[in-house]
């Protein structure tokens, strides 16, 4: 019966492709969307990742950096820098705002650093000087191209004008960016004498970065401490919550798009086949070996159609990055996984589809011309 | 005769109901012993098609009884009577019923995979087969490819795979040239003598009525030993179909003579207009078409 069930497969190649190249296409749309919203996770913690502090210590009751303000008084660097097994504590400011420039605003993460301090800063430039100068800012390369902007030009932060001074790569995204400017100027668009919004801690070589922030949470008061680890998953889990109701309602359309291209391609077999299903009821196959091949023929199908979405998708990842370079495409093992089970599930309801019609394939019509 | 292979008794079969219920099969029994041959024939719409597949564990009757190798098929589930057909039933059909994404030799070997061992201890049986019915050369060709001598020999090999003691093909040689017609025919009559197997065919062919032991003929759903008995054979003069002029039970006056028809259709156009039809199908005698 597996036999025929593969060989009844390949007898029409084309529809074979067909089929598999349509329920492909559902999977794809759904790939696609949680590949968008995990790159864009991915971008939002970019500054955390990409910052490599072993611990980061906040405000008390704040967990997280998206969407998120945090205050620390700036006398408590000293003090985290006294925690033993703190190689070196460092402040930022940072702040939500929007960036406006030719005619545009972008939503942005904007962080202030000492101009004589290369702790922290952009990761990756496009153009110019990577650590802003008082009056300067390093804004990501998409805003050259979005807005005609070049070295020089002017962008205004917070309601003030700040010099193109670089452009920084690798921090954009659709939902979210980052720029940088000098620590002095956030101050004082933030208003923020005597306070720092972050303290990124770098632990002596051989210190567990959880104990390290154990010990700074209770050495230093009315602050938290979470490793570097746990501050990326935190703020993660928060993006893609933000987008998980649309992940579930493209996944559920996908899902359905692809049950009814699977059951359509299932019942078609078993319509076009049914004199042969006649003639295999009196030669004594019982129904159950013929639902059990229509479900291998429907897995068939959904296994090849998850495997060419994948295979589109790792194709799709750097032509977007080319084509289209302000989506951040990200695979994850969730989102395959995700997929793959929708595949399965796909599978066995397309399966059913076809039941009533293979139940009332009559066998005496096998005899009829 | 032995114990019979096949034993139907007082079967009916009845279809629709009110003023379109039919009685397709009426009180037929029968008894078919191994290494016997027997043909049914009849005109079209006499119920052959409803008994063969009443006899083939297909329908159950509405009334009477049918046992194929001492099982009583009123008193199987549907898994039993499944498992019934493709261990004891070969089944031979008149459009030979390929399954198209095989080739010859697969489809010889499909029904092994229902029977105890499953195919991999029928490849020797298969290939024995194929040699025997001259497909060796054939074996691994498709469906598509094959002749209709050679789909039909495939589908006898197929039928035969699971050693079956009961054969049952419809119209057989049907749609086959007379030189195939001829293979198959024989390639039949060996299975019955050499294999010790009950074969009932379903035929219009009456080079199978010769090498048959037992003609039935079946009309209206009624089962006649057409051996047995002298027949009074008859051109419907409608259609021009031999009618069994003893059996048939539609009929026409006209001119002091009987005139017998296939089917109630015939005789209401000659009763129309008898004259364009009354020159032919007069009530011939046996010598006009002997039966045997």
């Amino acid at each position: 019966m597996l036999n025929w069930t593969l060989r009844e497969l390949l007898l029409a190649p084309q529809q074979l492709v067909a089929s598999v190249a349509a329920v492909a296409g559902a999977f794809l749309l759904v790939l696609f969307f949680e590949g968008v919203f995990a790159g864009e996770s991915v971008q939002i913690v970019a500054l955390i990742d990409k910052t490599d502090a072993d611990v980061w210590v906040m405000q008390k009751g704040v967990g997280n950096m998206h969407m998120t303000t945090s205050f620390v008084s700036d006398w408590k660097v000293d003090a985290v820098a006294e925690v033993e097994g703190v190689a070196k504590a460092t402040p930022i400011l940072y702040m939500n705002t929007t960036i406006e420039a030719g005619g545009r605003n972008w939503f942005s993460y904007v962080v202030g650093v000492e101009a004589n301090d290369p702790r922290v800063g952009p990761w990756q430039m496009a153009a110019g000087a990577a650590h802003p100068s008082p009056g300067g800012a390093v804004v990501p390369e998409i805003f050259a191209s979005d807005a005609g902007l070049k070295l020089g030009d002017t962008v205004r932060i917070g309601g003030r004008d700040f010099r193109v001074d670089g452009f920084s790569r690798d921090t954009f995204s659709m939902a979210n960016s980052i720029s940088f400017v000098s620590f002095g100027d956030l101050a004082d668009l933030m208003n923020s004498l005597g306070a720092v919004s972050y303290i990124l801690v770098d632990a002596k070589p051989g210190v567990d970065p959880q104990a390290l922030a154990d010990r700074i949470k209770a050495q230093v008061e009315n602050v938290n401490a979470l490793p570097r680890a746990v501050f990326v998953a935190h703020d993660y889990s928060i993006a893609v919550q933000m987008g998980l109701n649309i992940i579930w309602i493209m996944t559920l359309i996908g899902g359905a798009l692809a049950v009814l291209l699977t059951g359509f391609v299932v019942y078609s077999h078993v319509t076009e086949r049914e004199r042969e299903l006649a003639v295999m009821k009196a030669l004594g196959v019982h129904n159950r070996s013929i639902y059990a091949a229509m479900c291998a023929q429907a897995l068939i199908i959904g296994g090849l159609a998850f495997i060419l979405s994948l295979a589109l998708m790792a194709a799709a990842m750097p032509l977007t990055a080319v084509l289209a370079p302000k989506i951040s495409l990200a695979i994850t093992a969730d989102a395959v996984m995700r997929v793959g089970a929708t595949a399965l599930a796909v599978s066995l309801v397309a399966a059913v589809i076809p039941v009533r019609r293979i139940v009332s394939v009559d066998p005496v019509t096998a005899f009829q011309q | 005769m032995t114990q019979p292979i096949l034993s139907a008794r007082d079967v009916v079969k009845t279809f629709g109901s009110g003023h379109t219920r039919v009685r397709a099969v009426d009180g037929v029994s029968l008894d078919l012993a191994a290494g016997e041959l027997v043909t049914i024939t009849g005109p079209s719409g006499s119920g052959k098609t409803t008994l063969v597949s009443i006899l083939g564990a297909l329908l159950q009757p509405d009334l009477g009884s049918v046992k194929i190798a001492g099982q009583e098929i009123a008193t199987l589930g549907e898994t039993a009577l499944s498992m019934l057909r493709a261990r004891t039933i070969g089944f031979v059909f008149q459009s030979f019923n390929l399954l198209e994404a095989l080739s010859a030799r697969d489809n010889v070997l499909f029904p092994a995979h229902l029977a105890p061992g499953g195919a991999r201890a029928a490849g020797a049986r298969a290939d024995a087969l194929l040699d025997r019915l001259g497909l060796s050369a054939r074996a691994h060709a498709m469906p598509g490819t094959l002749s209709g001598g050679e789909k039909q020999r495939t589908a006898i090999a197929r039928a035969l795979i699971n050693e079956p003691k009961l054969i049952i093909a419809d119209e057989p040689t049907g749609n086959l040239d007379s030189h195939s017609g001829q293979e198959v025919m024989m390639v039949l009559h060996d299975v019955a003598r050499d294999q010790d197997c009950a074969v009932l065919i379903v035929t219009h062919d009456q080079r199978i009525e010769e090498v048959a032991d037992r003609v039935l003929w079946l009309e209206d759903g009624t089962l006649r030993d057409r051996k047995a008995e002298p027949r009074k054979l008859a051109r419907d003069p409608v259609c021009n179909m031999l009618v069994d002029g003893g059996l048939s039970t539609i009929f026409a006056e006209h001119d002091g003579r009987r005139y017998h028809f296939c089917s109630e259709r015939c005789r209401e156009r000659f009763v129309a207009d008898p004259q364009s039809y009354a020159a032919g199908g007069a009530l011939a005698t046996a010598a006009e078409r002997s039966p045997t």
